[in-house]
């Protein structure tokens, strides 16, 4: 007997849904119920329904709030100056044309590093007294004494040396995904633009763009889902400190759960994590593709 | 594209068109003509041309910078990586901190580890990913429309968020610190992508072939394996290289799944900071001992891995 396509079509999905169903909605589902209780952290503890006791506890905790703000910025930081880099450096070999392909190539090496790895290669560039960039600036007279920028150690700019290592291996990807849209473009609607007397800025902004924009939005929402759950870079290079000053929410959420040992709170502050993520990604797919234009 | 070569490759026979903005408008130019549709943006005149190398040759140092100088220090004496001032290349070769840190008690075996727990979630994510990609494109039937957006708001998950529950899941089911719980975890951040992956692939490929197939007397299961599967086998390297890629560097579920049985390697780089003080030499060696593989592994791939990256953003 011939089962229906759409029994087929149900059948080919059913073994990976179910797989996403047990390992990620299941433990989702977990750390939803959990928000409402005090739980104790050692296995077997008492474990009691507290209601939204977890939720306003979070929202009223300075650390939680402030790490909403740090993980906001440093996502902004990230996804903008990739954007910028990437699309320079995809325009840049675009312009090169066929000739600059090994070169291509060679630009993609980051994504294949470990972000472990990266964080703490550029930590080892950035730490103080035996770190090469401070040497380096030290050496070209640009800074008075090679310790002058404590990239790791002042709480005011750690932030963004840490948001560095991501930069650094995920330009790539923005680069490679800009440079395949540029080749959709097609050639003779440059010429036409041209012809029409528009010099570079009017043809980035005015033709350029706007026909990326599907290819921007989904490398943007990509990206910025990734940036804002950075973790490894962050925890290797400054676990956090000083003084908070790097703690996103994803090292909070971490440390909320491992080390102060309060994983009610931790899962309600995950809850509210996830459900901001996709609120941001919603709105921005909406906004920034604009699917009802067809650009 | 056809058509847009086809215009451009006109529009190059009439004359005065100047390809790059600041051309005189006097000066008739050869149009380079390399490539399918690069006229527009490619730029033409020597000059330019010169002045984009010499900038590309400026991004291509900063950007491989970084690398090479985790390769130079691993290979320093172990006083001189962490020398004040530091300096560039080693004063003295050695392979020191290779030995240091290969020699590590439970490093080997992090090693295995993270091959066994990679090649175990390539594996189940092409079996999972693969069929369900399939019935997805083939029928498009609303629940393959839920599914594939459900698959997508899965990226969105913090793994942080689900790590614990996970791990407690783990134990329940008796697998705890082994590369199969691991390889699970890894397979809950590569089964979306590889779904996503796959889906661009399959769209690719004419119904009219498993059409044929199926007139021939082939069942629908049947035609996907031995008729749609084998167009498709670039497209499933790629999607495999990605599931790899994904385990190979993941950290954080390795940080709270594993103990010491199943540690992988990012972990044990990462304890290398905390458990035995400061050994920035056998740790830079390790990190490049990880890493080389797998990036010579992707150059030598890197036509489909570039098409792989760049199919599911750009098709949007």
């Amino acid at each position: 007997v011939r089962i229906s396509d759409r029994r087929f079509a149900l059948f080919l999905m059913a073994p990976a849904a179910l797989f996403l169903a047990v390992f990620v909605a299941f433990p989702l589902f977990r750390l939803i119920a959990d928000s409402f209780y005090k739980i104790s952290p050692i296995a077997g503890g008492p474990r009691d329904f507290v209601g939204l006791d977890n939720y306003v506890r979070a929202f009223a905790s300075e650390a939680f709030t402030g790490a909403g703000w740090r993980t906001l910025a440093y996502t902004l930081v990230v996804v903008t100056l990739e954007f910028a880099l990437g699309l320079g450096m995809a325009l840049l070999f675009t312009m090169l044309g066929k000739s600059s392909q090994t070169w291509r190539t060679v630009f993609m090496y980051p994504l294949m590093i470990a972000p472990i790895v990266a964080g703490l290669l550029w930590k080892f560039l950035m730490i103080d007294n035996f770190g090469l960039i401070g040497t380096l600036l030290h050496q070209a007279g640009i800074l008075a004494d090679p310790n002058q920028i404590g990239w790791l150690s002042d709480p005011n700019i750690v932030l963004y040396s840490v948001a560095i290592p991501d930069i650094w291996l995920t330009t790539s990807f923005m680069c490679l995904v800009l440079f395949a849209g540029l080749q959709n473009i097609p050639g003779d609607l440059i010429e036409a633009a041209r012809l029409d007397g528009a010099r570079a800025p009017a043809l980035l902004f005015r033709i350029i763009l706007p026909l990326l924009r599907p290819v921007i939005a989904v490398a943007l929402v990509v990206r910025g889902i990734d940036a804002a759950r950075a973790f490894d870079t962050i925890l290797i290079q400054a676990n956090g400190g000083p003084q908070s000053a790097s703690e996103t929410m994803s090292l909070l959420i971490y440390r909320t759960m491992i080390r102060f040992g309060d994983p009610g709170l931790a899962s309600a502050m995950g809850t509210i994590y996830l459900l901001a993520m996709l609120a941001v990604a919603f709105a921005a797919v909406a906004t920034i593709w604009r699917p009802g234009k067809d650009t | 594209m056809r058509v847009a070569e086809k215009t451009t490759h006109d529009a190059g026979t009439l004359p005065a068109v100047p390809t790059a903005p600041s051309a005189a408008p006097a000066v008739v130019r050869p149009r380079r003509r390399r490539g399918t549709n690069r006229e527009g943006l490619e730029a033409g005149r020597r000059g330019t041309r010169t002045l984009l190398w010499t900038l590309l040759a400026a991004a291509m140092v900063l950007y491989g910078f970084p690398f090479l100088y985790l390769l130079f220090t691993s290979f320093k004496t172990p006083i001189d990586t962490i020398a004040v001032p530091p300096t560039i290349l080693p004063r003295e070769w050695t392979l020191e901190n290779y030995a240091n840190a290969l020699g590590r008690s439970g490093v080997p075996a992090s090693f295995i580890n993270s091959i066994q727990t990679a090649v175990i979630s390539t594996v189940l994510s092409l079996v999972l990913a693969v069929p369900a990609a399939y019935g997805i494109t083939r029928y498009r039937t609303l629940s393959g429309r839920i599914f594939i957006m459900a698959a997508l708001v899965t990226r969105m998950v913090p793994p942080v968020a689900i790590g614990i529950p996970l791990a407690a899941m783990m134990g329940t089911l008796g697998l705890s610190d082994t590369p199969i719980a691991l390889s699970i975890a890894h397979t809950t951040i590569s089964l979306p992508l590889s779904i996503w992956l796959m889906s661009s692939f399959f769209e690719a490929v004419p119904q009219d072939l498993e059409e044929a197939a199926t007139v021939d007397g082939c069942s629908r299961l049947g035609a996907l394996w031995r008729v749609v599967i084998p167009v498709v086998s670039g497209g499933i390297a790629v999607t495999a290289i990605f599931a790899f890629l994904a385990s190979w560097n993941e950290f954080l579920f390795a940080l709270l799944m594993t103990a010491i049985r199943s540690q992988t390697t990012p972990v044990v780089i990462a304890n290398f900071q905390t458990q035995f003080g400061l050994d920035w030499g056998s740790m830079t060696a390790l990190a490049a001992v990880y890493s080389i593989p797998v990036i010579l592994l992707t150059l030598l791939l890197q036509r489909k891995i570039v098409a792989g990256m760049t199919l599911g953003a750009v098709k949007g």
